[in-house]
């Protein structure tokens, strides 16, 4: 898409790739990330945010986040993605620019952590309710052992040993 | 709570004791008259949809959705229960007025399902309420709902269905599982 070769004048892009003839993915880093958004919906007409979504990288310590765009006129998505550090996951939020992404990062937030600066309500409860352990999504939270310690079991001995075999291995393969 | 508390009673809930020919005239009337809490707390509530409405028409034989907990008889745990939807089950069944009886459908509640390693998903139904009949499955076909709700009828209409019985014999027990996974208990202890 020529979009890709704007962007790539304008802005510093750290990586591109075209996946389909409707969807292209681009990479740049946080501090560019808000003047892409808005680029792309004043001047390039992707007036949609579709999502935002939230991948854990654990072995390489990053979140990535995609920010999902589409293009109703020319039929076009492309997806921006930024990484962040996983030890500390802190961005700006971007509802200014589309409301509706004052969920989707309330979310994000809820399930991996990842702090939105600027969010008004992202400290309010919206799926879990009184949460006290890591967030979830996150790949080192162990549901399986979190499920057998809350919810109890149901099951003939052999079974039990089976999922705590399991739920072992889900460790050590963690801690690698 | 705070100002709301008129409206709830802390007390232990009464158990309702007749026998005899009278016994037998209720069971033989409410197992022909069974209505349902238009209710659906995971994916089987879609399998209700056709069993009440008129491919298999569960009215002929004398069920029906009703709109609030205080007219229904029946509570359906349809499919899967996370926590969250589970405080909100435990005060639609409290409000229900006893004789009350409650159907379990499909795997999750019986022991988890596909989400037996879910963070949110409890694995056991019978732990927290009491459950007359259990629909296997996932999902339960329509066919095998109404073969379900014929078995609540023979053990209503047998006098067998008492779980309404048992939970307000086991009071402390249930409340004392159920305020293991809720950690904050903002209910008063009995809301009716």
């Amino acid at each position: 898409m020529e979009v890709l070769n704007r962007l790539r004048e304008k802005f510093e892009i750290t990586g591109d790739k075209v996946q389909r003839d409707d969807l292209a993915l681009v990479e740049t880093t946080g501090k560019d990330l808000i003047p892409v958004l808005v680029y792309l919906k004043t001047y390039e007409g992707f007036k949609t945010l579709v999502m935002i979504s939230c991948v854990d990288w654990m072995e390489k310590g990053k979140f990535q986040l995609s920010y999902n765009l589409w293009n109703p006129e020319k039929k076009k998505n492309i997806i921006v993605k930024i990484f962040l550090d996983r030890e500390n996951p802190v961005f700006q939020t971007i509802y200014k620019i589309w409301p509706q992404a004052e969920v989707y990062e309330r979310e994000i937030h809820e399930m991996f952590g990842v702090n939105f600066e600027g969010n008004p309500t992202q400290d309010e409860e919206l799926i879990l309710e009184d949460w006290e352990e890591i967030p979830p999504m996150r790949r080192d939270f162990n549901t399986l052992r979190y499920s057998m310690e809350k919810f109890g079991e149901r099951e003939p001995k052999s079974g039990i040993i089976i999922r705590k075999q399991i739920s072992e291995q889900y460790d050590e393969w963690r801690r690698k | 709570m705070g100002k709301d508390k008129k409206y709830f009673l802390d007390e232990k809930p009464e158990k309702l004791t007749y026998g005899g020919v009278f016994r037998r005239i209720n069971d033989w009337a409410r197992a022909r008259s069974l209505w349902v809490v238009a209710y659906g707390t995971g994916c089987g509530s879609i399998e209700l949809r056709p069993t009440f409405t008129s491919r298999f028409d569960a009215e002929r034989l004398g069920m029906r959705m009703v709109a609030t907990p205080r007219q229904a008889d029946v509570l359906i745990i349809s499919g899967y229960l996370t926590v969250k939807t589970l405080k909100r089950v435990i005060r639609v069944y409290e409000q229900m007025q006893s004789p009350k009886y409650v159907v379990a459908l499909g795997a999750c509640p019986i022991n988890g399902g596909m989400y037996y390693d879910s963070y949110n998903a409890i694995n056991r139904l019978d732990l927290y309420l009491p459950v007359d009949v259990w629909i296997t499955g996932c999902m339960p076909r329509p066919e095998a709902i109404l073969a379900g709700f014929k078995r609540l009828q023979e053990l209503i209409d047998s006098g067998r269905a008492d779980g309404w019985k048992k939970y307000i014999d086991n009071l402390d027990r249930y409340r004392e599982n159920q305020k293991k996974i809720i950690k904050n208990w903002k209910m008063p202890n009995y809301n009716w």
